[in-house]
């Protein structure tokens, strides 16, 4: 739910509820008020009656007035108190306000009622309800309105902030620009993120800029150990055992320095190293790849087919190569003997299908590094994510997909 | 056939010459930008195995001057650096090849192998080792003058062997060999086994004898 959208909420809930209690009280008091002023009215009224019994000895004759009756009964008993009444009256669609009263003309006992309509004072009273309500309807609407608009207004600078924090990338040099504002609430955000996002941006370059070193470093010693060992294993003397243990330091080498090699490779892709792109003939560069994989899946007795149309595309040409050279070797790695690789190219997509063993893939973990599903593969766990990051930087969109033990990737763009 | 390995890491150095120094190299060595520089214009080597990082200058200003002094000394760079643009601006420089570090030793030794191969072919482009004869240029091979039916990898496998003679090479370093860094296939040293055992069955088969020896399931070895 949106801000506003709860504020106005809870600011017409608390209006509406104010203002009917408000009205619903005024309603009452009004009432009261005209109710009191008729009742004076029909006080005057019974004085006069009164006095002229007193003088005349006998009651007036009731005139007949459009808003006032006047009756007499007599009464068989005393009747001494007074008594207000609200009513109707027969004949009449007004209520009536009723006044009845005792008095005593001649020894007899009369119940006088005078009855006066309250038809004024009931438009009264609804007309101010209706102000009122009226009122209600526009003071919310008004203030609907005002707040959409002024709120809409304040809190600009928010989203204005909110879209230049959602282009924000870590990995790109660029600094966050927010349209100035006088609020300060605002400023202090923007402040805050500005300090936290160039933190951060810089805290990522050092940790490039250190992962890198660090390869590089790391060639030299691995270069030294590589040359010892196939110094070492020029000795004849060595033993079976001996020769086994060479082997598993061979091994170990092996993938220390294949790792270095892919860390290295991403850093370097991070860092843009490969921004320049020409026009690629992928067709080309598929049919070199199918060449010089030829000989390794006629030795596992994979079978390869191919449909292969013109496609041009602009890519950097080194990660290009990289990029089939992963995709292919991944698909023969995980293929079984006797096993199958599908590879369609069309004008704006790539498919490359393997028959495979292994269980379908976890779409949501299966580029994050050094992530592995089966932890006794002897793969360091960066083929995928090098094949994502490159296809991220080279705009490419990879979609993974698995169907009747074939684990197949579409690269489109 | 002198070899000199212009190296500042001295270990790497050691590794280098050790491997290469046989009966037909002898290997000199400089650690320094320097005295390297002296070398080079004092004598003429077979070829030179040329680090780019030198203290005291950059190898490829060794290489511009061995290409001023019109020097024809094969040149071999080995580098940490594996970029395209790097190796590219090594070769239009006048390197004859490009090793990137870490590599294996047969692998460095059959490069220095091919570069002086080009550089002292003399009208005939061909490796003879015994009854064995590689024609470079067709990429064929002939055993007693028989030609045998190798394939692109067979042949290439024939051709290290034959730069490493004598040598024990790992399964390691012959599929790299094969395959190149890219080719992330080279755990699997099922498809060295099946390589190799194909190149045995057809030399043997064309009447050569069986060089190649498996060494304890690490390597093989090509023994004359």
């Amino acid at each position: 739910m949106k801000l506003f959208t709860k504020y106005s909420r809870i600011n017409l809930l608390t209006t509406i509820i104010i203002f009917l209690l408000s009205a619903t009280a005024f309603y009452f008091v009004i009432r009261y008020i005209l109710i009191n002023q008729v009742d004076n009215d029909l006080k005057i009224e019974e004085r006069e009656i009164e006095t002229y019994a007193k003088e005349h000895g006998t009651l007036p004759e009731p005139i007949p007035v459009k808003d006032q009756k006047i009756s007499y009964a007599l009464s068989d008993h005393d009747f001494k108190t007074r008594r207000f009444t609200t009513d109707h009256v027969e004949g009449e669609k007004d209520s009536f306000r009723i006044l009845q009263f005792g008095i005593t003309v001649k020894g007899n006992i009369y119940v006088a009622t005078v009855a006066k309509s309250l038809e004024g004072t009931d438009a009264l009273t609804r007309s101010i309800l209706l102000i009122s309500l009226a009122t209600i309807l526009l003071i919310l609407a008004t203030s609907l309105i005002v707040n959409r608009v002024v709120l809409k207004k304040l809190w600009q600078p928010f989203y204005s902030s909110l879209d230049a924090l959602r282009n924000f990338r870590v990995d790109k040099k660029q600094s966050l620009n927010f349209p100035s504002t006088q609020i300060d609430e605002f400023t202090f955000m923007n402040q805050t993120i500005r300090k936290t996002t160039n933190q951060a941006q810089q805290e990522y370059s050092l940790l490039k800029e250190f992962t890198e070193n660090a390869s590089h470093e790391m060639q030299t010693p691995l270069a030294i150990i590589r040359s010892k060992l196939d110094l070492l294993i020029q000795d004849e003397n060595l033993s079976e055992e001996q020769s086994k243990t060479m082997q598993s330091a061979y091994s170990a080498i092996e993938k220390l320095s294949r790792l270095n090699q892919s860390l290295l490779l991403l850093a370097k892709i991070e860092n843009n190293q490969y921004a320049d792109t020409t026009s690629i003939n992928l067709k080309d560069k598929i049919t070199e790849k199918l060449n010089a994989f030829h000989e390794l899946w006629q030795n596992q007795n994979i079978s390869v087919s191919s449909a292969l149309q013109d496609a041009r595309v602009n890519l950097n040409s080194e990660l290009t190569d990289i990029l089939l050279n992963n995709l292919l070797s991944n698909a023969t790695r995980h293929n079984v003997s006797n096993g199958s690789i599908n590879i369609i190219l069309k004008e704006t997509e790539l498919e490359i299908s393997n028959s495979s063993s292994e269980k379908e893939l976890n779409s949501q973990q299966m580029f994050l590094r050094f992530f592995s599903q089966d932890k006794k593969r002897p793969y360091n766990g960066l083929g995928l994510p090098i094949i994502k990051q490159i296809c991220d930087v080279s705009g490419l969109t990879i979609r993974y997909f698995f169907s009747n033990d074939q684990h197949k990737f579409t690269l489109s763009w | 056939m002198k070899v000199l390995v212009i190296e500042d890491e001295k270990e790497l150095s050691d590794s280098i010459c050790a491997y290469l120094a046989n009966e037909q190299f002898v290997c000199e060595r400089t650690l320094d930008f320097d005295s390297s520089m002296e070398k080079i214009l004092l004598y003429d080597y077979a070829c030179i195995v040329l680090d780019v990082n030198l203290p005291g200058g950059s190898g490829l200003d060794i290489l511009k001057e061995l290409k001023n002094q019109n020097k024809t000394d094969g040149v071999l760079i080995i580098s940490a650096r594996n970029s395209l643009d790097d190796k590219v601006f090594a070769l239009k420089t006048g390197a004859d090849d490009y090793l990137t570090k870490p590599f294996h030793l047969p692998e460095l030794a059959a490069r220095v192998n091919a570069i002086i191969r080009r550089k002292s072919f003399d009208g005939k482009n061909e490796v003879i080792c015994n009854e064995l004869k590689l024609d470079l240029g067709e990429k064929n091979v002939m055993v007693n003058d028989n030609p045998v039916d190798l394939t692109k990898k067979e042949y290439e496998l024939l051709l290290y062997f034959i730069s490493n003679k004598n040598r024990v090479i790992s399964k390691n370093a012959i599929a790299q060999h094969l395959w190149g860094d890219n080719m992330d296939v080279a755990d699997s040293y099922d498809f060295i086994y099946t390589h190799i055992k194909n190149l045995r069955k057809k030399l043997i088969l064309a009447g050569a004898t069986d060089y190649i020896k498996s060494i304890y399931g690490m390597g093989y070895k090509f023994s004359i």
